[in-house]
C-alpha cells in the first residue's frame, strides 16, 4: 500500500496464544463461555445485582451476585497460566498487561485513600494474586479496544524479540455506574436482545467478561513443550480520524485495521473462515463495520462467516478484545462458529454472510476478532490453527 | 512539579512535566518534535472549556496542551518550508497516545454520586466516561489516524510508542500526560509532546490518497 497509509510491519517471530481463562455469565471457565455461546441462548437477564429503578432499560448479561473484579482477573489469568501449563518459575517471569475502566474503588474513596488507589495498583494487585512478575506491568484503559491493543502489543513486541511471553487479561463485571452512563446515552437495547447486524436492532447490552491469554514467542512455547492454542499471525490498529464518539460511516479506519492485520499475517481476506465481529448492535455502528469488512475484503466480505457474540455473552467494555478473542479461538479450535443472535431480518446496509440460526459446523484455519470503540478505534486481531 | 514513579511501573507518574516526557522519549529511542504543557506561563489560568465536555478538566485539558503541541508541530514544519495543509497536514500517521494514573477521577466521583443518590446522570457523561472521547475529537480536529491508546505509564507509553512506529503503524505519535489533582482540583496538570522515531516512513512515502483496502 502506498500513499497516506502504510503497509504494515512486524517483526520476524512468530507469536502463539497458550492458554487462555474466562469468566462470563455462561459461568467460570474458559469451556463454560465457549459451551454457553454455541448453546446459541443468549445469557442476557434482568439486572439483580443493583437497582435499575432509575433506568430505561433493566437487562445485562451477569453472573449471579456481586462478584469481586480484582479476584475473577487474577482466577482467570491463573486459569489462562494453568492451561498454558507455565509453572511458577515461569509465571513470576511473564509481565501482565492488564485491560479495565479503572481501579473500580477510586470513585467512591475517600480523599485520603485516593493516592493509593488507581490502576497501576489494582494492575499490580492483580498480578500479584495470579503470580506474575512485579515488574513491566501495563494498565490500558482505551475503552473497548483496550484488551485487543493490549494484545496486540504484546505480539508486537514478542514479534520483535523483545520479550518472550506476556499476560494479557482485561476485566468489565457489570456495575450501576456504567450502567447509569450507557443508559443515560440511550444506547442500551431497550427490547433486551442485542441484534448486530439485523434490521430492527435497538443497540447493546452490557455482560460480564473477564478473560485472560497467555501471549508468548513460538520459540518459548516449543521449549518448554507448551500446548498452542492459536497462533496469533496479524493484528492492526488504526484511529477513524472522524468523530470524539461516533464511527466513520463508511468505515475506513477498521478497514485500515483489517488490512493491517492482514497483511502481517501473510494472508488475502478470501484465507479468513470465520470473523467475530465487533456487532455491537447499535443502529449506527453496525453499518459502518459492515462497509470497513466491504473496504477491507472485498468480494470475500459476501461469503466469509461472520458473527458477533456480543449477541450471546454482551457488550464487556475495556475486556471485549480478550473475552472476544478466547471465544474466536475456541470456537475455530472446536470446528463450531457461534451464531449471531437475536436476528430478525435483513438490513441492506449490513449485507455479511451472517451464521444465523444454529452454530456452524466448520473449522476454519484463520479467523478475526474485531473491535472498535470511542474515539474512533479500531483493531482487528488475526488467529491462526496451530 | 513532582514526580512519582514505583518500582512496578518504572516511569509511573502522577505529575509528569514536558521534561519528564521528553527524557522517556529518548529513552526509548524517539525524538521530541514539539511539547506543550499547561500551565506554561501566569497565564495559565483557567482551562478553556471544551464543548460537549462537563464538569471535568480532565479532557480540556488534554486538548489545550495536545492542541499546543500540535500547532507548534506545525509552525515548525512552515518555517522548514512544508505547506500548511488541512487534512493530515502533510500525510503523517500520528498515532494517540495518553497517560494517566488515575483517569477522569473528577468525572467519576460525580457519576458515582449521582447515582448513589439515585439521580439520573446527565447523556454528556457517557460520552466523556472514556479517555477515547477527547482523543477522538483531536483525531477528528487534527486528521491524527493512527492508533489510539491510554496507559496508565510513561514508560509502557513510550515502548508502545516506539513499536508503533517501527512497525509502521503510525509515523508520529502525540504522547498526552495528564492527571487531575486528587484533592479538591490543585495540580490539575497536563503536557504533551510529539515523537518521531528513527524508523518512521521517509516524507516522499507519506503523501497520496488514503488507502481504505
Amino acid at each position: 500500500m502506498t500513499g497516506g497509509t502504510p503497509t504494515a510491519r512486524r517483526g520476524p517471530g512468530s507469536v502463539v496464544v497458550t492458554g487462555a481463562g474466562a469468566a462470563s455469565a455462561y459461568g467460570r471457565g474458559a469451556e463454560a463461555l465457549l459451551s454457553g455461546v454455541l448453546s446459541g441462548e443468549p445469557a442476557f437477564a434482568p439486572v439483580e445485582r443493583f437497582g435499575t429503578a432509575n433506568r430505561r432499560v433493566h437487562v445485562a448479561a451477569a453472573m449471579p451476585g456481586s462478584p469481586d473484579l480484582l479476584t475473577e482477573v487474577a482466577q482467570a489469568a491463573r486459569e489462562a497460566c494453568d492451561d498454558a501449563a507455565l509453572p511458577a518459575a515461569g509465571r513470576a517471569r511473564s509481565p501482565l498487561f492488564l485491560a479495565i475502566h479503572g481501579d473500580p474503588a477510586l470513585a467512591r474513596a475517600a480523599d485520603a485513600d485516593e493516592p493509593g488507589l488507581g490502576p497501576d495498583a489494582f494492575t499490580a494487585a492483580v498480578a500479584g494474586r495470579s503470580g506474575l512478575a512485579g515488574q513491566g506491568l501495563r494498565c490500558y484503559m482505551s475503552a473497548c479496544v483496550s484488551a485487543s491493543t493490549a494484545i496486540a502489543d504484546a505480539a508486537a513486541s514478542i514479534a520483535r524479540g523483545q520479550a518472550d511471553r506476556v499476560v494479557v487479561a482485561g476485566g468489565y463485571l457489570v456495575e450501576p455506574d456504567q450502567f447509569a452512563l450507557f443508559d443515560a446515552g440511550r444506547v442500551l437495547a431497550a427490547d433486551g436482545q442485542v441484534r448486530p447486524f439485523s434490521a430492527g436492532r435497538r443497540g447493546l447490552l452490557l455482560g460480564d467478561g473477564v478473560g485472560a491469554v497467555v501471549v508468548e514467542s513460538q520459540e518459548s512455547a516449543r521449549a518448554r513443550q507448551a500446548p498452542v492454542l492459536a497462533r496469533l499471525a496479524g493484528w492492526g490498529r488504526t484511529g477513524d480520524a472522524f468523530h470524539p464518539v461516533q464511527p466513520h460511516p463508511e468505515g475506513r479506519g477498521l478497514a485500515r485495521a483489517v488490512t493491517a492485520a492482514l497483511q502481517r499475517a501473510g494472508l488475502a481476506g478470501a484465507d479468513l473462515g470465520y470473523i467475530n465481529a465487533h456487532g455491537s448492535g447499535s443502529p449506527h455502528s453496525d453499518p459502518a463495520e459492515a462497509s470497513a469488512l466491504w473496504l477491507a475484503l472485498g468480494e470475500a466480505a459476501g461469503t466469509v462467516p461472520v458473527s458477533s457474540t456480543k449477541s450471546l455473552h454482551g457488550q464487556a467494555l475495556e475486556a471485549s478484545g480478550v473475552l472476544e478473542l478466547i471465544v474466536t479461538m475456541l470456537a475455530a479450535r472446536k470446528g463450531m462458529l457461534p451464531v449471531n443472535a437475536g436476528f430478525l431480518g435483513v438490513d441492506e446496509e449490513c449485507r455479511l454472510a451472517l451464521v444465523l440460526g444454529d452454530a456452524l459446523a466448520t473449522t476454519p484455519q484463520y479467523a478475526m476478532s474485531l473491535n472498535a470503540a470511542f474515539g474512533g478505534a479500531n483493531t482487528a486481531l488475526v488467529v491462526g490453527l496451530p | 512539579m513532582t514526580t512519582q514513579t514505583s518500582p512496578a511501573f518504572p516511569g509511573a507518574t502522577g505529575l509528569l512535566g514536558t521534561a519528564g516526557l521528553q527524557a522517556a522519549a529518548v529513552a526509548a529511542g524517539l525524538a521530541v518534535s514539539a511539547s506543550a504543557s499547561w500551565p506554561e506561563t501566569d497565564s495559565d489560568a483557567e482551562v478553556p472549556p471544551l464543548a460537549g465536555f462537563i464538569d471535568s478538566l480532565f479532557s480540556p485539558l488534554i486538548a489545550e496542551v495536545a492542541g499546543r503541541a500540535l500547532s507548534r508541530r506545525e509552525e515548525g514544519r512552515r518555517e522548514e518550508g512544508f505547506p500548511r495543509d488541512q487534512a493530515a497536514p502533510d500525510g503523517a500517521v500520528i498515532a494517540i497516545v495518553l497517560v494517566t494514573a488515575h483517569g477522569d477521577v473528577a468525572s467519576a466521583a460525580q457519576v458515582a454520586a449521582r447515582v448513589d443518590a439515585g439521580r439520573r446522570v446527565p447523556p454528556l457523561h457517557f460520552f466523556q466516561s472514556v479517555p477515547n472521547a477527547v482523543a477522538g475529537y483531536l483525531a477528528a480536529r487534527w486528521q491524527l489516524t493512527g492508533p489510539i491508546v491510554c496507559v496508565s505509564g510513561i514508560t509502557p507509553a513510550m515502548d508502545a510508542v516506539a513499536l508503533l512506529i517501527e512497525d509502521a503503524d503510525a509515523d508520529e505519535a502525540l504522547i498526552v500526560s495528564v492527571d487531575l489533582g486528587l484533592t479538591g482540583g490543585a495540580g490539575d496538570r497536563a503536557a504533551a509532546v510529539i515523537v518521531t522515531g528513527p524508523t518512521g516512513r521517509p516524507e516522499a512515502e507519506r503523501h497520496g490518497p488514503e488507502g481504505a483496502a
